[in-house]
């Protein structure tokens, strides 16, 4: 279930590379400030839902400040980027314990409410449920946006080439600070799911990034479709870790396939399929 | 041609820098031993007592609201030694060290303290692997050391229990260790027996030094009730985020009780599945995020029915007469607008209020703070020391025993050990309030049954 979740952390970090070029190191910084944005919304009273869409919209316009504001200035330089972002993600994490302090917090859920699947043996909750069916419409969305509308098809193509691209008639800034936003709103809405069914803390966005990581480099980098698959192959390898090993192996398959696909195949299973330099 | 020029004048530069490091390191050592020297002539001096401040060196996880506690309560203890005349006559300092919960980080402090202070009392130390990474540096330094936070019975077995000599100046006076933790959670396990008829148990533990006897001992000490089985147990990674497929585990094997030991921030999110699952089996065993006094806040109220056990059990029942007063006293200091949690001092808080009285008593009897040439005076008479603290009676173990040094557990007439009060979290209006559950002459509520089993 939670596997749509990391999809979307996926997606949203292999866009701005694909596009950019650049490794946003921030984009788990990105995960905590829309669960931060919806803890604090909540504590204020505001409705779950309404808090919710608060926080994917405040990610959004953070990631494009991120874009807007730093990165669109440095971005020729991969280093200085990279650097950039890590040193981004660290100050936010900083402002967060100035804020709310270290100690990890639980999010109110959006909905409430379980379910028991007696025949598996296991609990739902319904926020899962919604966390997969949300996850799902977003990746709809934007595989809708990206194929089928020429706004969209300008970000594929410059995910393509961006020499090609530019000829073409496509304006390159508005594609980049599209796909920081829609990256951005789905770091947002991760963020809120993660927050939920995992920990809201300083140091939550850490192991999502990483993931992120592990995903991209399994799907591709730059591969929307290597991503979603990759997040589902992760998905069940954790899961069948937990079965076949036990709980405190969750992430050892993944991490063997992860070395697997770095020697077989360097590029990732749908590793620049639609490049054409 | 470039690259050998380069290189000519890398070499170069490299040469100058060697002849330049020698002259520094050359310094360096002359300056170290300049140093060590002028330090062992401090430290007999201070030892000797030669200065009139007491100075304590508090070791602790200040990041926190465990360790911040404790550093508080530390500096309640050395206000109320202050306000009474000192410390045989000596003004007393207090000197706090973030220790970062690092085996790494705490040698460095606490060599800082004891090597560059000069300190006369060592009190803290929260994770059992920092207490035990700094142990042979204090053994061998003999200052003073009382253990308030890490509740590892191998301290004390692996260095007392091998040679008494060397360990003899550190002492632990609270919480009781976790093989006698376990003894008091397996009269708790019947006591819940009796109470609701719950039968199977589950052991859920994190991966670390300080669950080793709730993992080793506490299932064959639950099934000596013959009522009572451990139908599952496992061990949690620290860094587990997902804790659905353990309460699944659990539920399966129809456990009436998960009785969860768990140190690391996960345990919010632990709380949260349970609670918003309704997994079908109360909540029980040591939680430490959860004895934290904002943990309804931090948990959205899921924490409701989940108890701890927490030596001081949180600030809410007068275990002794001096519970209230020391509660008041950190409550008035730093709860309210502004301050940082903890809003009450929490276990450790108690036992560093504690351990620093303690030892003030212990050197009136011994006369002396001077522990260079009077250490045996000052070991005999914190052994022979019985204090009352807020967290209860303080009187340890002597040499010949099983725990040399250690707290003794308290027991009442029936033999259950009694200084190992339960916690649980109630409603009040909208918001939660800690309860003290058990042992039955501390209880300020009856324990209750999630409502949804």
């Amino acid at each position: 279930m939670i596997s749509a979740v990391y999809a979307l952390i996926a997606i949203g970090f292999t866009m701005i590379f694909g596009v950019g070029g650049v490794l946003n190191l921030a984009h788990g910084a990105l995960i905590m400030i829309g669960a931060f944005t919806y803890l604090a919304a909540t504590s204020a009273a505001i409705p779950p839902f309404a808090g919710f869409l608060l926080a994917v919209v405040v990610t959004a316009a953070a990631s494009y400040a991120l874009y807007a504001g730093l990165v669109k200035y440095i971005e020729d330089n991969i280093v200085i980027t990279f650097l950039a972002t890590v040193v981004v993600a660290l100050l936010l994490t900083e402002l967060v314990i100035i804020q709310f302090g270290s100690a990890p917090s639980q999010l109110l859920p959006v909905i409430s409410g379980t379910i028991y699947l007696e025949a598996v043996g296991t609990r739902i909750r319904y926020v899962q449920l919604l966390a997969f069916v949300v996850s799902w419409i977003a990746i709809g969305a934007l595989w809708y946006y990206v194929t089928k509308t020429d706004e969209g098809r300008s970000i594929l193509a410059t995910s393509m080439s961006t020499r090609g691209a530019e000829l073409t008639g496509v304006d390159l800034q508005k594609v980049k600070s599209r796909t920081w936003l829609i990256a951005g709103a789905f770091a947002g809405i991760a963020g809120v799911f993660i927050g939920t069914l995992q920990s809201t803390s300083p140091q939550m966005w850490l192991s999502p990034l990483a993931l992120a990581f592990i995903i991209v480099v399994i799907g591709g980098i730059g591969s929307i479709k290597g991503s979603v698959i990759a997040a589902y192959l992760i998905g069940y390898l954790e899961t069948a870790s937990v079965e076949i090993l036990g709980p405190s192996f969750q992430g050892v398959l993944s991490l063997v396939v992860l070395v697997a696909i770095l020697l077989l195949k360097p590029n990732g299973l749908f590793g620049r399929e639609l490049v054409h330099e | 041609m470039a690259n050998e020029d380069n290189n000519t004048l890398e070499s170069d530069r490299t040469g100058n820098d060697a002849v330049g490091r020698r002259t520094f390191l050359g310094a360096a050592s002359a300056g170290a031993l300049t140093t060590t020297l002028a330090g062992c002539m401090g430290g007999v001096g201070s030892g000797g007592g030669g200065d009139d401040v007491f100075k304590i060196g508090h070791l602790g996880p200040t990041e926190l609201q465990m360790g911040r506690g404790a550093e508080r309560s530390a500096e309640l203890a050395v206000a109320e030694l202050k306000d009474n005349g000192g410390v045989q006559g000596q003004d007393v300092e207090l000197l706090s060290e973030d220790t970062g919960g690092s085996p790494s980080e705490a040698e460095r402090v606490t060599q800082n303290l004891v090597g560059s202070d000069n300190v006369d009392l060592l009190v803290g130390t929260f994770v059992s692997e920092v207490t035990q990474g700094i142990i042979d540096y204090v053994a061998e330094r003999d200052v003073p050391f009382i253990i308030t936070g890490s509740a590892d019975p191998a301290t004390i077995t692996e260095n007392h229990g091998q040679d008494y000599e060397q360990y003899k100046n550190i002492v632990r006076t609270g919480p009781i260790n976790s093989d006698l933790q376990a003894e008091g959670m397996a009269g708790y396990a019947s006591h819940l027996n009796d109470l609701h008829g719950f039968e199977n148990f589950s052991i859920l533990a994190d991966d670390a030094a300080w669950t080793g006897s709730f993992r080793d001992i506490l299932p064959d000490l639950i099934e000596e009730d013959s009522d009572l089985s451990v139908v599952h147990e496992d061990r949690m990674a620290l860094d587990t985020d997902n804790f659905n497929p353990f309460l699944d585990d659990a539920a399966d094997a129809d456990a009436d009780v998960v009785m969860r030991f768990i140190a690391h921030g996960g345990a919010a999110t632990f709380t949260s599945t349970w609670a918003q699952n309704e997994y079908p089996f109360a909540l029980e065993g040591i939680s430490v995020p959860g004895m934290s006094p904002e943990f309804w806040g931090a948990t959205n109220g899921t924490c409701l029915y989940e108890t701890t056990s927490q030596s001081g059990a949180g600030g809410v029942s007068e275990l002794t007469d001096k519970t209230m007063p020391f509660v008041e006293a950190y409550e008035e200091e730093f709860t309210g607008d502004g301050q940082d949690p903890p809003s009450k001092p929490m276990y450790m808080g108690f036992n560093s209020y504690d351990g620093i009285l303690f030892y003030a008593k212990a050197a009136e009897e011994a006369g002396t703070t001077d522990y260079n040439s009077d250490l045996d005076a000052i070991v005999d008479a914190m052994l022979n020391t019985e204090f009352t603290g807020a967290a209860g009676e303080i009187s340890l173990y002597g040499e010949d025993s099983d725990y040399p040094n250690d707290l003794k557990e308290s027991r009442n007439e029936d033999g259950i050990i009694s200084n190992f009060p339960v916690t649980q979290w109630h409603e009040d209006g909208d918001g939660g309030v800690v309860e003290c559950v058990y042992p039955e002459q501390d209880a300020t509520a009856e324990h209750v049954v999630p409502e949804w089993i």
